[in-house]
């Protein structure tokens, strides 16, 4: 757990402070210096603009992450919401609601993201938008099974009959129980909306240049595949490392959980 | 007042329970017994709102029994309480939730009843015995002085000593708080120890039902007669000479 | 059993009928201008403003909304998924051209993927903890982490640009479904064999096992008649899931490798709001998930009746 969490203190680190210590800023253009290797003014080379490569990484991690923090917050909340109302609203709802994941689920995440975003048009908000309403239902699968068990507990009835409201039993029976499965369930999908992010930029749809999204970088990598092959290293390897690092963690936590259960 | 008028429940196809009539009076006790699966969970879930019945009606001086707030006693101590919330905070649900408030000296004066330490409170569920766990169960349904209390198979998961404990502070309770009590259990010795009436379930149905003292020395069906023989022979009952 | 069945087939109907109106309403409200990307993608230039009412008129753009959706839903029941907006061609038979292209890519990397994580995970799971695990472990790890469009550009590089060895771009010749495939397959044994390995290890967990072990009885057999069904449903679960896999990463590689297959049928299509073949693509997508899914629900039933007892 607590490699968990120094993990996870990196990341916020890198992401707010990692732009202090890109030695230039991500969007000047320097044509002179364009494609050039890695050297000592560069460290890591420069794009095809002249744009250099370390500082773009390091702001990069802003959009990579960040987004991929909000999307998969965004997804959280609307699951565990939907999937409460679920274990909560009797027959009716919980079939009505299962049905409506059901048909969200029938379309694979990456290719009703590309969709959704093509046609919301290019832009970071068709990026939220798509990625978060394409992975909320795992979380809702998750909270409607723990809320359906947690109903029969005898402290939730107990609750019923001294009159708490709906929202006051899932707030401290409900949520308190969910969060160690949602959390789980959080950081695989924080990885699965990294690479989202830059599969979305990596196709040209999500975040727009200039901005410095490790994917949109990766797309200009292509194009110069053959000049400045070390290019589209750094980006891919910056995601896979993130990927890695937060998979780990959220294997770890896993454990952890299955341990405390049993 | 308690009163259950012509009540039937459906659950699925069977009938759970078939046209049951009893009342209860402020302060009076009735035991209900009967073997498992007789309907005695069903009766309970009935009276307290949880499910609806098909027929008949349940009702507290006239009002919907739900209106006058009954508290539940559970079977099974630690069940009835988050694992992860301080029992305090458990028992100050009921008053929360109505955001009412109690005399300061009303919990203490429950708790010395109730023969809890204050400090246990504190505690987490895990952290009690059962028997505590089961008195501040008690407690919980006691804290906002409802004028009638269900108790479903409250001594079941206690030791012999225990229950005999327990049981004689229930009833001293109940004199000085002056709550109506509906007993649901499968001890007829415990029922008819502890009550004014007596009430046997069988398949959903009441088989007889009036006074304990008068169930015991001379029941009215062969049910009560099989009944009441078994628990004698088993030890539980004793007829008063 | 039967009835069980018939319940999940309704179920799935109605999943698929949901999705088929959730893509009408989805492409229905996207904003823009349709008719004006169909235009400039048939005529390839910037085009006046009657141009566009004619295509829109064409189409159908400027019926509302319950009539187009009786348009599409018509002929989609009877199989006819409706004519390209901007070719004016029928959209079926250049997916079913995109698909001949899009199916060998799949199923050869589901092969290369299987031919590697099924021996790694049972390698692994029967020697577990030791180094060859580990490794095992350590190397799917990285491979889910690993971006599919990332590492098919690294092959690309690796292959194609520095060694020469294979072909890059383009379905000219049999070779160049290897780079693709490879890509994909890599991919998709990386996740595998973390799932098929913790299936096995989870099954050979189960409490009954040692008690057959300490009767001596054969292990190959134990492991055949009591820890592969158990291991088979996670394994089945792992079906559906990479059939996701698969179809997500398709999509990507097809067009890094210039691959003329469904993912660049759907991608083209979206930047020319060619609706009609949007639609279909999407519409076969889920409809092939819903069905393997069906599948696999039913599978389950006949392996394990005690599934389903919390199902809405």
């Amino acid at each position: 757990m607590r490699s968990v969490l120094v993990l996870a203190v990196c990341f916020i680190a890198l992401a707010v402070f990692g732009p202090m210590f890109a030695p230039y800023d991500p969007t000047a253009i320097n044509i002179p210096n364009r494609l050039s290797g890695p050297s000592a003014e560069f460290p890591l080379g420069t794009d095809a603009l002249g744009r250099d490569i370390l500082s773009r990484l390091l702001y990069g991690a802003r959009w990579s992450l960040g987004l991929a923090f909000l999307i998969s917050l965004i997804g959280l909340c609307i699951g565990t919401l939907v999937g409460l109302a679920a274990a909560q609203g009797g027959k009716l709802v919980d079939w009505i609601v299962m049905r409506t994941t059901d048909t969200f689920l029938a379309f694979p995440e990456l290719v009703a993201a590309v969709v959704i975003a093509g046609l919301l048009g290019a832009g970071t908000g068709s990026l939220v938008f798509a990625l978060s309403i394409t992975s909320w239902m795992r979380y809702a699968r998750v909270a409607r099974g723990i809320g359906l068990s947690l109903k029969s507990r005898g402290y939730v009835v107990q609750a019923q009959l001294a009159g708490m409201s709906p929202l006051a039993v899932a707030r401290w029976h409900f949520v308190p129980a969910l969060v160690p499965s949602l959390i789980v369930v959080w950081t695989g999908m924080f990885a699965r909306a990294i690479l989202g992010i830059s599969a979305l930029g990596f196709l040209g749809f999500g975040v727009q240049p200039p901005m410095p999204e490790w994917g949109t970088m990766l797309l200009d990598a292509r194009i110069h595949l053959r000049s400045t092959p070390l290019q589209m290293i750094w980006p891919g390897m910056a995601v896979a490392t993130c990927v890695l690092a937060i998979n780990l963690c959220g294997d770890a936590l896993r454990d952890s959980l299955v341990e405390r259960t049993s | 007042m308690l009163s259950v008028d012509r009540v039937s429940v459906n659950r699925g196809k069977t009938l759970a329970l078939a046209d049951i009539s009893l009342s209860i009076e402020a302060g009076k006790t009735l035991a209900v017994v009967g073997e498992s699966g007789a309907g005695k969970s069903t009766l309970i879930a009935a009276i307290l709102g949880l499910l609806t019945p098909s027929k008949g009606s349940l009702t507290w001086s006239g009002a919907p029994v739900r209106s006058c707030r009954p508290a539940l006693v559970m079977q099974e101590p630690r069940a009835a309480f988050n694992p992860a919330l301080t029992l305090r905070r458990s028992v100050m649900e009921p008053l929360v939730a109505r955001r009412a408030n109690v005399p300061d000296d009303r919990l203490s004066r429950l708790c010395k009843g109730l023969e809890l330490p204050t400090d246990l409170l504190d505690r987490k569920p895990g952290e009690v015995s059962i028997g505590q766990a089961q008195r501040v169960g008690i407690l919980r349904a006691l804290i906002d002085a409802p004028p009638l209390i269900l108790f479903d198979e409250p001594l079941s998961a206690l030791d012999a000593v225990t229950q005999k404990h327990t049981a004689k502070l229930i009833a001293d309770l109940q004199a000085e708080e002056g709550f109506a009590s509906l007993i649901v259990t499968h001890d007829l010795g415990y029922a008819c120890a502890y009550s004014d009436d007596v009430a046997v379930l069988r398949r959903g149905r009441i088989e007889e039902s009036g006074d304990s003292s008068a169930f015991v020395a001379a029941p009215c069906t062969d049910y009560g007669r099989t009944l009441r023989d078994a628990a004698i022979a088993l030890g539980g009952l004793e007829i008063a000479a | 059993m039967m009835l069980a069945v018939l319940g999940l087939i309704l179920r799935a109907s109605v999943v698929v009928t949901g999705a088929a109106v959730l893509t009408f309403v989805l492409l229905w409200f996207a904003p823009g201008d349709p008719a004006m990307a169909i235009a400039q993608a048939r005529f390839a230039t910037v085009v006046s403003a009657d141009v566009v009412d004619q295509v829109r008129a064409e189409v159908g753009l400027d019926a509302g909304f319950w009539s187009a959706f009786k348009d599409w839903i018509g002929p989609l029941l009877v199989g006819d998924f409706g004519n390209s907006s901007v070719t004016g061609r029928e959209v079926w038979p250049d997916m079913a051209n995109a698909i001949g292209y899009t199916v060998p890519l799949a199923l050869t990397g589901l092969a290369i993927g299987l031919a590697i994580a099924v021996p790694l995970a049972v390698l692994a799971a029967r020697n577990q903890g030791s180094v060859l695990d580990r490794f095992a472990v350590g190397i799917a790890s990285l491979g889910v982490a690993i971006p599919q469009f990332w590492l098919g550009l690294l092959l690309i590089l690796l292959f194609a640009v520095q060694l020469g060895w294979l072909p890059a771009m383009g379905a000219r010749s049999p070779t160049h479904i290897i780079l693709p495939a490879l890509t994909l397959g890599l991919g998709v044994a990386a996740s595998l064999t973390r799932i098929i390995r913790s299936g096995l290890l989870e099954a050979r967990g189960q409490g009954f096992l040692p008690a057959f072990r300490r009767r001596g009885i054969n292990e190959a057999h134990v492991s055949r008649d009591h820890v592969a069904p158990h291991a088979a449903i996670p394994v089945v679960t792992v079906f559906g899931l990479e059939l996701a896999f698969l179809l997500e990463g398709v999509v990507v590689v097809e067009v890094i490798f210039g691959r003329p297959g469904l993912g660049d049928f759907l991608v083209s299509a979206i930047f020319a709001r060619d609706f009609p073949q949007v639609q279909a693509v999407v519409l076969l997508t889920a409809l092939l998930f819903v069905v393997i899914n069906l599948l696999i629900d039913i599978f389950y039933r006949v392996l394990d009746p005690r599934i389903g007892e919390h199902d809405a």
